[in-house]
């Protein structure tokens, strides 16, 4: 099993590698570059370049970037040019990457040369706590409801709260997060968010936390609201279906009621999409929600990446892609994982 | 257990039914930025968020003075006046002022200006955009006798080269250069260094001082004398600016209003979203909101209660929406094509649709307002008819399936449209030309694109038609950045190319005289009007909300949109809570 | 209770939700030919922004402007269109793609699927000469050991199984499945839009591809985890018992099994697509605003958060097709679960 496990993150860590080395290359194949948003507009007129030789020197400049940037060398240690491959050896953007980042250092951020480790940890800072919990607290109420929807199906309330996720469902999270924002933080309905636009300085632990559950209640209840039909619908679905089988009828032929026949039975066997479904959810918890972040102007990674990823900072891109990698591949193997605990009879494919 | 839960939602909503606290003389004033500044480096300033906290930071020679829309003397005594030599250089002369001195005390000397204009041009910085924009300054002679006073000969003659040469922000020599490395060399060699040599040993090392010094996250290891410095900055969140208590310019008397600073502690709230902006603003989280969309705008002025707590204001701004054909494609090539066009936007419409009104037409480049302005032209408007008739004399035929077809072409007149996503009022520009278009028969694909791809294709010349906003400004003329045929492959990206229009761009900055740079103006916009390479739609509106209880609120054309620091609050004891 | 689920008398509520999906795609399919007073993308300068009204004389705009001027009926419309014909197709492909994809993977694992040798020297020499890598001499060299290769499996296909298997390899279709899923899971869907949004809009087939693309490795996840317990039933090893080849075993027996979490899935994938499209509009990626869906009339709200007219008939259009899809899929799986 050790052996298994040990193999796997190996497997897992090496993909994530060849994933972050496919997205460093093709970002240099994109058209344009970090060099045409770190220049002003040539067209600008509140603040004229003067001088006739205005094209020279605006190619001049651009040149001048790319080089400052380490973005002049040749991408890889093979090019195609025109048909034909040429050899570059270890001058190049890959190799230095790859030695930099074996070493432990992603690079630093092309438009403010700060180190990429620190900016990725600062944004995170704000974004694990608050997928973590949105996937906790979501999980959570999916068993919870799934269980209660699974008992009772044909009264108008359990038919009502399917009809309700299932409006959900197809509510995008930005309409979700946009609705309560109205409704929450508009002083013309109710005003729940605090007044202050950080944390009271020098107040206690507990002001603190108080502080920080008031402001991020919303963006939570969004990302729980957007998550939960997603989880319970299909889990809903299998529990009623295993309650149909052979031994669900013995079970209550023996004398258990439904409560305990699906949450002791059932639900063992249904939980299997449930939890390919969590452990997708787990890049989320690196990337991030961009459109939550934006409208609650939450400074995390999804907002960091997109914004690098809208600006050419090939460095931060890759490195978030990296993470987002790992993260990804260590869900898969969670689910692997989780698969043999509840069921002992699959064996995994490895 | 279940009253503990029915307790803390009590308390919730009562506390949701509290009034703001009362602003105290002391508050924070907060500001909405739509985006991080990413860099506070002095020499690299990506964007207006930038340049808004740079002018906090730093001090220049000149600064904008808001009330007036003109550049006015900050470090330097008064305006310089320009003394013309031969047809290409001017020479300006500095005095700086006694007062101005670093946090240390050491005065702000005419070396410190020296030592800036060699660092704008130092190889290994990133200062390409800084490069760029003053390399026109070719000279510094300081005044042996006087040490605050010095000389800057530039290149080219015009108004835009007195108010460019005031604009940058003078840093400190000690800190950086106690040894006075750079004095050895002249700013002319610096400027022409060659990229493949490697540069002096002495500026090597001032590179490496300059990155360790990491003036990207912290400024104030390089301090400005400009009134603030900054507090805390938390990235893509906030940035908390704090005022200096003791600035040389609080000595003056009588203080210009460029050297006002009356806020004691600034923040800046980034929050990307408008809406979400807007609702901030109800709070009383944010105090200004510049720059606020139309249908925001119209949203909060709906509202009674948002009408007793905020003020709103409009200027007329100097960014023109613009329509513009790439003259290099065979079909628009043609002017009488361009006319044809330039005849199914409708400005009139749009106006009123996207701006509610406010923004004013206008013929040419020019403000209505201006003295300049050619108001002897017509006025450009949607005229369907005469489109058909301009493409029958450029010789295209409308054919049986309802499209234009020149004799011998390939292919019918078809055209793609280019603008910036995520634009409400391009998106509905853009819809509005297709619309009309296609009741001519000619079929429109809008390719709407985020930024880095729109400039990549514009600058390319892969594009048809685009539309996007020209940012001009009050200070000078000169058009020649996005019209000249030098400038095609940089600023000139309709590919426009005539010898009449070329001479006029080169003459328009360098006229002194104002009847005969009218003249040259009017002819200008006559010669404009008739090749079509761009067709300006209107002058967009300035808007900006505040909260009522901000005092000398000075609203402006040119962006930020507000003087921030000019806005102060009123005395406590005149303030009550909730009074209107 | 047991006997009430397993009932399958078509409710009332069947009845409805198929007669929706039916005046749906009639009223997609009709579009083109409906009499409408506003063509669906063109602005209106002088109502933008406007609540629906049914009183005033000329062409009335029945379901209100959103804040580009455009027609919410007309809108609405040419959405219903492009869901039935462009959103729903996407839909079935990748559910189609991941199903097979995923119960392949699940069922044979790494180790059960043997090719024979000539299959990997032909395609290493088919690499070879695509991507025009420099010595010929080696491509003419995988070509011959290829023809070799082929001759011999070729003269030792009647001889027995143990002969087969010295001349076959194991295609890891397990990990080669898992692996193109995990590439399209971890690039941040982000990162692959903006990457997609620096070429030209997408064609109505590309789109098609496109949403295929990015919906079917949840499907194949899904039927594969489901295959992993459908392969140790006891009727799949008396299946085998009984000396029925693999292949048959797999599509006769075993994947319409795994295909069971699909039933639930398919809905969700369709809302998870909107919700893409008008994730898409929200960022200012994606189709220009001549090109109407629900999705990115939903993002519209966006710009003018107070016209709810906007949002609100796009979106109960959304949730009676999805509950009309959910309906139907509950009405198959009664039907199939015997």
């Amino acid at each position: 099993m050790l052996r298994w496990l040990l193999a796997r993150l190996g497997r897992a860590a090496g993909a994530a590698w060849l994933i972050a080395s496919l997205v460093f290359i093709g970002s240099r194949q994109l058209p344009g570059g970090p060099e045409q948003l770190a220049l002003a507009d040539a067209s600008d007129l509140s603040r004229p370049a003067t001088g006739t030789r205005a094209t020279a020197t605006q190619q001049a400049a651009r040149q001048a970037v790319r080089q400052r940037l380490g973005l002049a060398l040749p991408v890889f240690y093979v090019t195609r040019v025109a048909g034909h491959w040429h050899w570059h050896g270890p001058a190049n953007q890959y190799h230095r990457w790859a030695v930099a980042a074996l070493h432990g250092d992603l690079g630093v951020s092309y438009r403010d040369g700060q180190p990429v480790a620190v900016l990725l940890a600062q944004a995170l800072r704000y974004t694990l706590p608050l997928a973590a919990s949105a996937a906790g607290l979501a999980t959570g109420l999916a068993l919870a409801l799934a269980l209660y929807l699974a008992r009772a199906p044909d009264s108008w309330g359990p038919r009502l709260l399917l009809s309700l996720l299932a409006g959900l469902q197809i509510t995008p999270l930005f309409l979700l997060a946009l609705s309560l924002l109205l409704l929450f933080a508009n002083p013309e309905f109710l005003n729940l968010l605090p007044a202050e636009n950080e944390a009271p300085a020098g107040g206690s632990s507990g002001q603190q936390a108080a502080y920080w559950l008031a402001r991020t209640a919303l963006p939570l209840l969004s990302l729980v609201l957007a998550v939960l039909p997603e989880l319970t619908l299909p889990l809903v679905a299998g529990l009623r279906h295993e309650a149909t089988t052979g031994y669900a009828t013995t079970a209550r032929a023996k004398g258990l009621t439904i409560r305990q026949l699906l949450r002791h039975h059932a639900l063992p066997n249904a939980v299997i999409p449930l939890l390919t479904t969590l452990t997708d959810l787990l890049p989320a918890l690196v990337v991030g929600t961009l459109v939550v972040e934006v409208l609650f102007a939450l400074p995390g990674s999804g907002r960091l990446l997109a914004e690098a990823a809208a600006a050419h900072d090939y460095t931060l891109v890759v490195a978030g892609v990296l993470l987002s990698a790992m993260a990804r591949l260590l869900g898969l193997l969670l689910a692997d994982v989780l698969y043999f605990l509840v069921d002992p009879r699959l064996r995994s494919a490895a | 257990m279940k009253y503990f839960w029915l307790g803390s939602l009590l308390a919730l909503l009562a506390s949701a039914c509290s009034t703001p606290p009362a602003k105290q003389a002391s508050s924070p004033i907060t500001a909405r930025w739509a985006r991080d500044p990413e860099t506070l480096d002095p020499l690299a300033l990506p964007n207006q968020s930038a340049y808004d906290a740079a002018n906090l930071l730093h001090m220049g020679l000149l600064a904008i003075d808001y009330q007036s829309n003109a550049y006015a003397p900050a470090l330097a005594q008064a305006l310089p006046h320009p003394h013309l030599i031969g047809d290409s250089l001017t020479v300006l002369d500095y005095e700086l002022r006694t007062a101005a001195t670093w946090d240390d005390g050491h005065p702000v000397l005419a070396t410190d200006v020296d030592f800036t204009l060699k660092l704008l041009h130092c190889p290994g910085l990133p200062n390409e955009n800084s490069r760029a924009q003053y390399s026109f300054i070719r000279q510094v002679r300081i005044d042996s006798t006087n040490p605050r006073r010095f000389t800057l000969v530039c290149r080219g003659q015009g108004a835009e080269i007195l108010t460019g040469s005031g604009d940058f922000s003078v840093l400190p020599e000690a800190t950086l250069d106690p040894a006075h490395t750079l004095r050895r060399w002249p700013l002319a060699t610096l400027q022409a260094w060659p990229a493949s040599q490697a540069p002096p040993r002495a500026v090597t090392a001032l590179v490496r001082r300059y990155q360790q010094a990491n003036l990207a996250r912290q400024p104030g290891n390089l301090p400005g004398c400009g009134p603030y410095r900054l507090a805390t900055w938390d990235t893509n969140h906030q940035l908390r600016f704090r005022r200096k208590p003791h600035w040389w310019a609080d000595k003056l008397r009588p203080a210009p209003p460029v050297l006002q600073a009356r806020p004691q502690e600034v923040v800046f709230a980034v929050l990307p979203d408008d809406a979400a902006a807007a609702l901030a603003l109800r709070r009383h989280d944010v105090d200004v909101y510049p720059q606020v969309p139309a249908r925001i705008f119209q949203q909060l002025q709906a509202s009674p209660k948002a009408r007793q707590e905020l003020a709103f204001y409009t200027t007329p701004s100097y960014d023109i929406l613009t329509a513009g054909f790439n003259t290099r494609r065979p079909a628009l090539r043609d002017k009488r094509t361009r006319q044809a066009l330039s005849r199914l936007f409708d400005p009139a419409g749009l106006l009123a649709a996207t701006q509610l009104g406010q923004g004013s037409r206008t013929v040419g480049l020019l403000p209505p307002s201006s003295p300049f302005y050619n108001d002897s032209l017509p006025l450009p408007g949607l005229a369907p008819a005469q489109t058909v008739a301009l493409l029958r004399q450029a010789g295209w035929q409308r054919r049986a399936d309802g499209h234009w077809w020149q004799p011998g072409a390939a292919a019918p007149l078809a055209l793609t449209v280019r603008y910036r996503a995520e634009e409400a009022t391009f998106a509905t520009t853009a819809l509005q030309f297709q619309t009309a278009a296609a009741q001519v028969g000619i079929p429109i694909t809008l390719l709407p694109a985020e930024t880095s791809v729109l400039t990549t294709a514009l600058q390319t010349g892969d594009f048809d038609v685009y539309i996007r906003l020209v940012k001009g400004s009050p200070f000078g003329f000169n058009f020649a950045t996005f019209l000249h045929s030098n400038a095609i492959g940089s600023g000139n990206l309709t590919g426009f190319r005539q010898p009449v229009a070329d001479r006029l761009l080169l003459a328009i900055p360098a006229e002194g005289n104002p009847r005969r740079k009218r003249l040259l103006l009017r002819r200008l916009q006559v010669v404009l009007q008739e090749e079509m390479p761009l067709l300006p739609l209107f002058f967009m509106p300035s808007r900006l909300a505040v909260s009522r209880q901000l005092r000398h609120v000075v609203p402006s054309g040119l962006k930020p949109g507000y003087a921030i620091s000019a806005l102060s609050w009123p005395a406590t004891d005149t303030l009550r809570a909730g009074t209107p | 209770m047991i006997r009430r689920l397993t009932s399958f008398r078509p409710q009332p509520a069947t009845w409805l939700a198929l007669s929706w999906l039916a005046l749906l795609v009639g009223v997609a399919l009709l579009v083109p030919w409906l009499p409408l007073p506003y063509a669906p993308a063109t602005p209106d300068l002088q109502h933008i922004a406007t609540p629906p009204d049914w009183t005033s004389a000329s062409p009335a705009h029945y379901l209100g402007t959103d804040s580009l001027g455009r027609d919410v009926l007309a809108g609405l419309l040419a959405g219903a269109q492009r869901l039935v014909l462009l959103t729903l197709p996407a839909v079935a492909l990748a559910t189609l793609v991941g199903a097979l994809t995923g119960a392949a993977a699940g069922f044979w694992g790494n180790r059960q699927l043997r090719l024979p040798m000539a299959t990997a020297g032909w395609a290493l020499a088919a690499a070879w000469w695509a991507l025009s890598l420099p010595s010929k001499a080696v491509l003419w060299l995988l070509v011959c050991v290829s023809l070799l290769l082929t001759l011999l499996a070729w003269r030792t296909a009647r001889r027995g199984a143990s002969y087969r298997r010295r001349y076959t390899f194991a295609l890891p279709l397990d990990s080669l499945v898992l692996g193109a899923t995990t590439l399209l899971g971890s690039v941040p869907r982000l990162i692959l839009l903006v990457a997609l949004a620096a070429g030209p809009p997408p064609t109505s087939v590309q789109f098609i591809g496109l949403l295929a693309l990015l919906a079917w490795p949840e499907a194949a996840r899904l039927v594969r985890g489901r295959m992993l317990w459908v392969r140790v039933q006891p009727f799949i090893e008396a299946a085998r018992a009984s000396g029925l080849p693999m292949g048959r075993i797999w599509w006769h027996h075993a994947l319409p099994h795994a295909c069971r979490p699909l039933l639930a899935f398919a809905p969700l994938s369709l809302a998870g697509l909107m919700g893409l499209e008008s994730s898409l509009a929200f960022l200012g990626i994606g189709q220009g605003p001549d090109v109407v869906s629900w999705g990115s009339q939903l993002a519209t709200l966006r710009h003018d958060s107070t016209a709810w007219w906007v949002a609100v008939f796009p979106g109960l259009g959304l949730l009676f097709t999805l509950l009309a899809l959910q309906k139907t899929a509950a009405f198959a799986r009664k039907n199939t679960d015997k």
